[in-house]
């Protein structure tokens, strides 16, 4: 099944849409999610370990707008939004 | 009584006026306005701009779980909040967010700004590009939101 990646703040830089999308398995968590798309920043942004501590510091938030634990477990078609570090005000 | 919004800055400014009128009120004898602007120096870097980044719906979110934990944890019943944040381009001076307050009392008031912007600046899904003269740009760092059931 496939998901949908929402980018916010500085994780926008990691394409020029807004989302990212992969093809996961079923029962996939967020923990996967983010293991998929250190391996997209590995592939196509090669030595950048910025953007990768930009993942690792990051929570992620379902479509109900609630922020989820790394094993919260994606449903079809999920629209999840990666939220780096904030710095609002 | 409170009034939440992000407003998207191609379409409309945020309006000191707007957030006097909202809780303007007899009833309440203290009011504070806090605005925040657009600075020129940052970390020794010279800012032209601030592009700020959103998650609305988690934004609002965040407000209205601020505003009611005032009743909870400050015990302040009686009050009127305006909270807007801009998204967009910001130039030089413009104002990037309002908190405006009212309440009976001043301590309560004073109290009740400080709370609004500080659990803001720690918990509200906001993020901040900086531009700079030398036409360069940056995300700026910010803190990771904890989520407490991880």
């Amino acid at each position: 099944m496939k998901v949908q990646i929402e980018l916010f703040g500085a994780s926008r830089d990691f394409s020029d849409k807004n989302f990212l999308e992969f093809e996961i398995k079923k029962n996939s968590t967020i923990k996967d999610i983010k293991n998929k798309i250190i391996e997209y920043l590995d592939k196509n942004f090669i030595g950048n370990e910025n953007f990768k501590k930009i993942v690792n510091s990051s929570v992620f938030c379902s479509k109900s707008n609630n922020i989820v634990s790394d094993n919260y477990k994606i449903t079809s078609n999920e629209k999840i939004a990666i939220i780096p570090p904030i710095g609002g005000g | 009584m409170l009034h939440t919004k992000v407003i998207n800055i191609k379409e409309k400014k945020l309006s000191i006026l707007e957030a006097e009128n909202f809780i303007s009120s007899s009833q309440f004898g203290a009011s504070i306005f806090f605005s925040g602007t657009v600075r020129n120096q940052n970390d020794n870097k010279s800012v032209v701009g601030i592009t700020y980044d959103s998650h609305d719906a988690l934004v609002i979110k965040s407000f209205e779980e601020i505003y009611n934990e005032a009743d909870q944890k400050l015990n302040i019943k009686d009050k009127a909040v305006f909270i807007e944040h801009a998204k967009g381009y910001l130039n030089l001076g413009e104002i990037s967010i309002i908190i405006a307050i009212a309440c009976k009392h001043r301590d309560e008031a004073y109290v009740l700004s400080r709370y609004v912007i500080e659990e803001i600046k720690k918990r509200s899904p906001i993020w901040k590009k900086e531009h700079y003269t030398n036409n360069e740009s940056e995300w700026l760092k910010g803190n990771p939101i904890v989520h407490e059931k991880n």
